[in-house]
């Protein structure tokens, strides 16, 4: 599993949620390369943030991506060759802000990709303003009265906007968080894993999400179900809340076709452009 | 003054089809061998307004319509007021004797006859049509199968119309013109067909889009001709998405084009600076339209040059070029797309809604097109950005057993993000050297077009080339033109001679951003710089007369 790994030297804080994540997903690659899905065919992507060094520590091929934008770039890099599975760290800035429309949409139109969304309920890399899924009330540097919004629920907002695969973790339940990588990146269609990630610096929720979590015992078989369990706030159901079988996008827009692999030749090209300019 | 064109003009509220006589009209003319352009002037809104379809022909090459036409028909009064004074001499000038309002000139019931039809209101521009076809002694037989194939939905409707129409007009102005015939029969092909058809021939694979005129009818062009080229066509939330979408495609190998106007563009330049960093190879089609802001949609302008030369921050090579005609439009496009894989940069096709959206028939040699093919890796470790001689890293595309890290950070050879000094001096230095690598190669290359052998030495570009030249043939004026193919790098090299001449620049920008350009680049000062900034491409009689006034 070494070999996952880069030289780049990480730069969290000590103790930051994120390493659970990392060693989590390295170890999700493992199993999906036991499961027959080789690590060459795993894309990853990431936004700016905490979340995006995830791309520098990991020795997998893909696409540092501008802040907000990951959704968009896996999106095309699948639309492009369907054969490689594509996964992309958000950060919930990344993700739920600069990005929203890219990751509503990527649900609506049921994109074959896979967002891991590193929820730490504030902007860390920037010290620490609150996000669109932070409390009302939460003091940073650019609301420094507090926040007077309230926040998003993610999973619900991307129930509603047609995502097929949802689920929540907490890095902290290790075998349960890999166990959903595994499974959100084998499903077919837009999955979305909120991961719950405590950061030190600015909330350490350790301890809150300890006693806040719980596995959901079973997973909802409807929608109304899956909105119900989405909306709960007592507690924080962890575990797979939404499940679908739905066509995919880059099938239903070009079947089994492969862009890249199949493209026409040169000499094929021009002869229909010669038959298109033929006069009759 | 020559003017050895024959123009046909035809107007009325949206909806009533004058746009597609103007087309079917080319056809008329493409069909006796002779070249063609067409024009199109319409208004942002779908019913209602006014719309005109101008279309010129000559039996030698004419790249401009002219607005003095020789045959007018009028759909609607507001058409009759419009270009009234717009008849060449000798012309005939046709109204809808079916509309109130005092005019002049030939009345024929367009709107009375077509009532006798299921839908009246969408037939008047077919009365246009055997208007001119009677006009120009076309027989009503070979009237009647252009009309089939140009009107499917209706057609014996259509042809039962035309034909009464036809008979009504014929005893007054039957056969009064007529064209010679040409040489040779030849496409007729839109500025944005050419752009698709050039990009495609050179490996487009995939195409992403969100609707801007006048850079839409690229994506509908591409979506329609989807299946024929193994395109995948895409249509996204909005132009961020457009662009890094793009970017995607191009990591995962496939052959990539973008295109908008000026705001959508705007918004994909956060974009565009990634592919400069990421050294993405994406090409963008940029189709200016009269701005700022939203501007006036459906009209023409010059007045992004500036823009497109500057898109994104941060330094890195930029490719600009811009077509002077349709056709080449298709060779340049296909060049661009070869060049962003070969340098691994953003490039920009410039043009103008007066190329996207005119017609014009062409003589394309397939043989000519260029290829994208990049540099790709032979084996062995591979670093994404390995720093070659030439600053061009080879690629590869996923899956593979080697890592393969694209990215947005300043990083090092392997892609990982550096913060370190010389980390990042290199990396600078390595896409620099790119910059000169792609002089070396343009050297190679025709990076300008001169026209004419002698005479006053005029500077333009892009589509407003097209215009000059007509003007200079109408006008018969003897002098050289100058039009750079490519705005970035600029090809100043080739431009050593002309220093000492006095200059004339025409371009379509208020500030006169190419003659500013020029001068910056190569030192030639323009000493008159004629320019129109209305929305409106230059005519090439009003043009032709500017010019010779100031010589």
């Amino acid at each position: 599993m070494e070999e996952l790994g880069t030289y780049a030297e990480k730069t969290w804080c000590p103790g930051c949620g994120n390493f659970g994540i990392l060693s989590a997903f390295k170890k999700a690659v493992i199993k999906l390369e036991e499961k027959g899905i080789s690590r060459d065919k795993i894309i990853i992507a990431s936004g700016i943030g905490c979340h995006g060094k995830m791309f520098d520590y990991l020795n997998l091929s893909g696409f540092y991506s501008l802040h907000g934008r990951d959704m968009a770039t896996i999106q095309g890099i699948k639309i492009a060759n369907p054969k490689l599975k594509v996964v992309t760290f958000s950060g919930d800035g990344n993700c739920m802000g600069e990005g929203l429309a890219h990751t509503l949409f990527a649900a609506k139109r049921n994109a074959d990709i896979t967002i891991l969304m590193h929820n730490n309920g504030v902007y860390a890399l920037t010290t620490g303003q609150f996000t669109p899924l932070s409390e009302k009330g939460w003091k940073g540097p650019s609301t420094p009265k507090g926040s007077i919004e309230e926040p998003f629920n993610p999973l619900s907002l991307l129930l509603e906007a047609g995502a097929t695969f949802l689920a929540r973790a907490f890095p902290a339940k290790a075998d349960h968080f890999i166990d959903l990588i595994v499974q959100a990146v084998e499903h077919e269609g837009f999955s979305f894993i909120e991961i719950l990630q405590p950061a030190v610096a600015y909330r350490n929720t350790w301890e809150f999400y300890k006693n806040n979590t719980e596995i959901l015992k079973d997973e909802p078989k409807t929608y109304v179900e899956a909105m119900k369990v989405a909306k709960r706030r007592d507690k924080l159901p962890i575990g797979v809340i939404y499940r679908k079988a739905k066509p995919v996008y880059h099938k239903e827009l070009y079947g089994n076709f492969n862009p890249t692999l199949e493209s026409l030749s040169r000499e094929k090209r021009l002869e229909k452009i010669k038959d298109l300019l033929s006069v009759k | 003054m020559v003017n050895d064109a024959f123009t046909f003009l035809v107007g009325g509220k949206a909806g009533e089809g004058a746009k597609k006589t103007g087309s079917v009209a080319a056809q008329f003319f493409t069909s006796k061998g002779l070249h063609v352009f067409q024009y199109v002037d319409y208004m942002s809104l779908i019913r209602g307004g006014h719309n005109f379809s101008v279309v010129s022909t000559s039996n030698r090459w004419i790249s401009n319509h002219y607005m003095k036409a020789n045959l007018i028909v009028n759909l609607d009064k507001r058409s009759y007021d419009t270009h009234k004074n717009h008849l060449a001499e000798n012309g005939i000038m046709v109204y809808n004797s079916d509309v109130e309002g005092d005019m002049e000139g030939v009345g024929v019931p367009l709107t009375s006859v077509a009532k006798n039809y299921p839908k009246p209101r969408l037939m008047l521009g077919v009365g246009g049509v055997s208007i001119l076809a009677a006009a120009i002694g076309f027989t009503k037989e070979k009237m009647n199968v252009i009309i089939g194939r140009e009107y499917p939905s209706g057609k014996e409707e259509n042809i039962s119309y035309a034909t009464k129409i036809y008979d009504i007009v014929y005893p007054e102005i039957g056969n009064k013109f007529q064209l010679k015939e040409g040489d040779k029969l030849r496409p007729i092909i839109s500025g944005n067909q050419a752009i698709s058809l050039g990009a495609i021939a050179a490996g487009l694979d995939v195409y992403f889009g969100y609707p801007m005129t006048p850079a839409s009818s690229i994506l509908h062009f591409m979506a329609a001709q989807s299946d024929n080229y193994g395109l995948t066509v895409i249509h996204p939330e909005n132009e961020i998405a457009v662009i890094n979408m793009a970017i995607g495609s191009t990591f995962a190998g496939a052959k990539t084009m973008v295109g908008s106007s000026g705001g959508g563009f705007a918004l994909m330049e956060e974009g565009f600076s990634l592919a400069g960093m990421a050294e993405a190879p994406i090409l963008c089609a940029l189709s200016m339209r009269s701005g700022p802001a939203t501007g006036v949609p459906t009209y023409t302008e010059q007045g992004d040059l500036n823009f497109a030369l500057n898109a994104g921050h941060g330094e890195f090579l930029r490719i600009v070029a811009s077509p002077s005609t349709i056709e080449e439009a298709y060779y340049l496009t296909a060049e661009m797309l070869e060049l962003v894989w070969r340098f691994q940069t953003p490039g920009i096709i410039l043009t103008e809604k007066h190329l996207s959206e005119s017609e014009m028939t062409v003589d394309i040699n397939l043989d000519k097109t260029s290829w994208a093919e990049p540099k790709m890796h032979s084996g062995g470790e591979f670093k994404r950005y390995f720093n070659t001689e030439d600053g061009i890293s080879p690629l590869l595309f996923p899956p593979s057993k080697e890592v393969i890290k694209w990215t947005s950070y300043e990083h090092d050879e392997l892609g990982i993000t550096t913060e370190n000094a010389d980390a990042i001096n290199l990396m600078h230095n390595k896409r620099a050297k790119k910059n000169k690598a792609i002089i070396e190669y343009l050297k190679t290359k025709n990076t300008i077009n001169i026209f004419g052998e002698k005479g006053p030495l005029i500077f333009t570009y892009g589509s407003t080339t097209m215009s000059v030249l007509e003007a200079l043939k109408c006008g018969d004026i003897e002098a050289r033109v100058i039009q750079p193919r490519f705005l970035s790098p600029f090809p100043v090299w080739e431009l050593d001679g002309y220093k000492k001449e006095s200059v004339i620049s025409i371009e379509l920008s208020k500030a006169g951003q190419f003659s500013n350009l020029l001068k910056d680049k190569t030192g030639i000062v323009s000493e008159t710089l004629l320019n129109r900034y209305d929305g409106r491409p230059f005519d090439p009689i009003e043009l032709s007369d500017q010019i010779k006034e100031v010589l």
